[in-house]
């Protein structure tokens, strides 16, 4: 593996520790410099100035200083593609990469991208709900960077950002669910309306009808002016708590009246795994979906629960992609991810149902 | 009737969709593409939204303001750049270009005036509201009860120019907070 596949797939620690229905949080706040035109509309040498002083300043301060920084335009395509696999930079900060950089931690917990749709978007993550611990993680950065850098901000509109839905607080914080037993269910276009209806954004793969791919969903708060940073918070974790509460609800419910279905299809996506030489990634995400409802019901031993999170980051075409150092079309992808599947189920043991 | 990817034209499978504002929108991939531009969080909206995002957020504002002659002295951004490019173009956009941007924020904030953190450390919490979900609290000198008195004086200073300006409606929404803030603590 090269250097670059090494930095990816250096241990995540997002991945290893892990709690049922949590599969990461995140909060990013966007900031911006308040002597420069915004990215989109600054010009070439503006980028280049704001991205030294901003690499500057990050580099000294003690958990980013010694620790990984790409120039974004010296990597490939699928080395950018994997990154966001990965949630370390967004889909748009690679489409445009002149003088973007981008910094992370080797925990992969914290990145920041410089010159995305604002001059800096900073993020921590972590693999729980602990809120509290990530807004002081990244408040603290926050400090050291408007300490040092003259920051945009306005004392009615708070801190100025590229696009109106982000100012104030600048913060978007964000929980990805894993939610199978709403899904088998049918409630979860019942909640993903309530939860819209109280101001926050859910997001989500759907496959022909209704039908989920993964049962995987993202919310995030929509509103960032007119609520302070705890009010945004706890309201996003009060919401989070009873989802929680719903999904663990409706596992019991399908466990008591579906438990044949249950079996059945738990049974059939590890026969899948264990025997495929071709799969596509949503035929993957699906299957692997269901042996983390396997894990979580103790079908399959817990510890497994953090290496089905690395194996699925493992199977993203850009991460094989690096792991092979050299471009894959869509067949040798899902011949490679039928590969590195077919491995890794044949070590985990046999199915334990109740 | 087959729908086609947004991407490359290929028989969409998998479907997307994005709330803002209360506006559904769908965003129809093929298996490779969706696989391409992954399954998970895309950090702020999926690129593909990026174009028509300046157009929802237009259409969520009064038609009827009269936001067509600003131009930000700045930067030369415009109503109509911003409908085009959903970005503003520099800070100042926020002075120049108030009256669009209020609109807009009018349509999709939860309130017009800054509630959280301020810059430079100086006071993380103006509503200081930490009874229910987190427990307590973030790092002390950000609850500091001096911002709070700091807050109540600036929004004074704030409701003093709005008057003296004739902004009246804007002179309204900086009582109610100064209310709502008073009433906190
Ligand atoms: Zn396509
Ligand atoms: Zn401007």
């Amino acid at each position: 593996m090269n250097d670059f596949g090494k930095k990816l797939f250096q241990d995540s620690k997002l991945a290893k520790e892990t709690i049922p229905v949590v599969v990461s949080s995140r909060i990013r706040l966007a900031r911006n410099l308040a002597d420069f035109k915004f990215v989109k509309y600054a010009c070439r040498g503006d980028l280049h100035a704001v991205s030294e002083k901003c690499e500057k300043v990050l580099s000294s301060y003690p958990i980013l200083a010694n620790n990984t920084v790409f120039n974004m335009c010296d990597l490939l395509d699928y080395e950018k593609l994997s990154l966001v696999e990965r949630h370390l930079c967004s889909q748009e900060f690679i489409m445009e990469t002149n003088e973007s950089k981008l910094f992370f931690t080797d925990d992969h917990l914290t990145s920041i991208m410089i010159n995305e749709e604002d001059h800096l978007r900073m993020q921590v993550f972590r693999s729980d709900l602990n809120f509290k611990a990530m807004f002081d993680k990244i408040n603290a950065i926050d400090d050291h960077v408007s300490e040092n850098l003259n920051i945009a901000f306005d004392r009615r509109y708070g801190f100025l950002t590229a696009c109106p839905t982000n100012v104030g607080t600048g913060m978007r914080a964000s929980v990805m669910l894993h939610l199978p037993a709403l899904v088998i269910t049918k409630q979860i276009g019942n909640l993903i309306m309530a939860v819209q209806k109280l101001g926050f954004v859910v997001r989500g793969l759907f496959g022909e009808g209704s039908e989920a791919q993964g049962s995987f969903f993202q919310i995030s708060n929509q509103q960032t002016l007119g609520l302070s940073e705890i009010d945004i918070l706890s309201r996003l974790t009060q919401i989070i708590k009873s989802i929680i509460d719903y999904e663990l609800n409706a596992r019991e419910i399908v466990k008591k009246e579906r438990i044949i279905w249950l079996y059945d299809n738990i049974g059939r996506a590890l026969g899948i795994l264990r025997g495929c030489y071709c799969l596509t990634s949503i035929d993957a995400m699906n299957c692997i979906s269901l042996m983390m409802l396997a894990t979580d019901l103790g079908y399959l031993p817990n510890i497994l629960r953090g290496d089905l999170n690395q194996v699925m980051m493992k199977i993203q075409n850009s991460h094989m992609q690096v792991l092979e150092n050299r471009t894959l079309n869509a067949n040798e992808c899902d011949v490679k991810r039928a590969e590195i599947l077919r491995e890794f189920f044949a070590a985990v043991p046999n199915l334990k149902f109740d | 009737m087959m729908e086609k990817c947004q991407f490359c034209g290929k028989p969409a499978t998998v479907h997307m969709t994005q709330v803002i504002n209360n506006k559904t929108t769908v965003i129809r991939m093929c298996n490779e593409c969706a696989a391409k531009h992954g399954l998970f969080d895309k950090e702020g909206l999926p690129f593909a939204m990026l174009s028509s995002l300046g157009e929802a957020l237009f259409s969520g504002m009064k038609q009827n303001l009269p936001a067509n002659g600003l131009i930000c002295s700045k930067c030369g951004c415009t109503p109509m750049s911003f409908k085009e490019t959903g970005r503003l173009g520099c800070p100042n956009c926020y002075k120049d270009l108030k009256l669009l941007i209020d609109g807009i924020i009018e349509s999709s904030q939860k309130g017009m005036i800054h509630k959280g953190k301020y810059s430079r450390g100086r006071s993380a919490e103006s509503a200081v509201n930490v009874a229910d979900g987190l427990p307590n609290v973030f790092p002390k000198r950000h609850a500091k009860k001096l911002s709070m008195e700091e807050r109540l004086e600036e929004l004074q200073e704030m409701l003093n120019a709005a008057i003296k300006a004739e902004q009246y409606e804007e002179a309204a929404k900086l009582r109610d907070e100064i209310k709502t803030l008073k009433g906190l603590s």
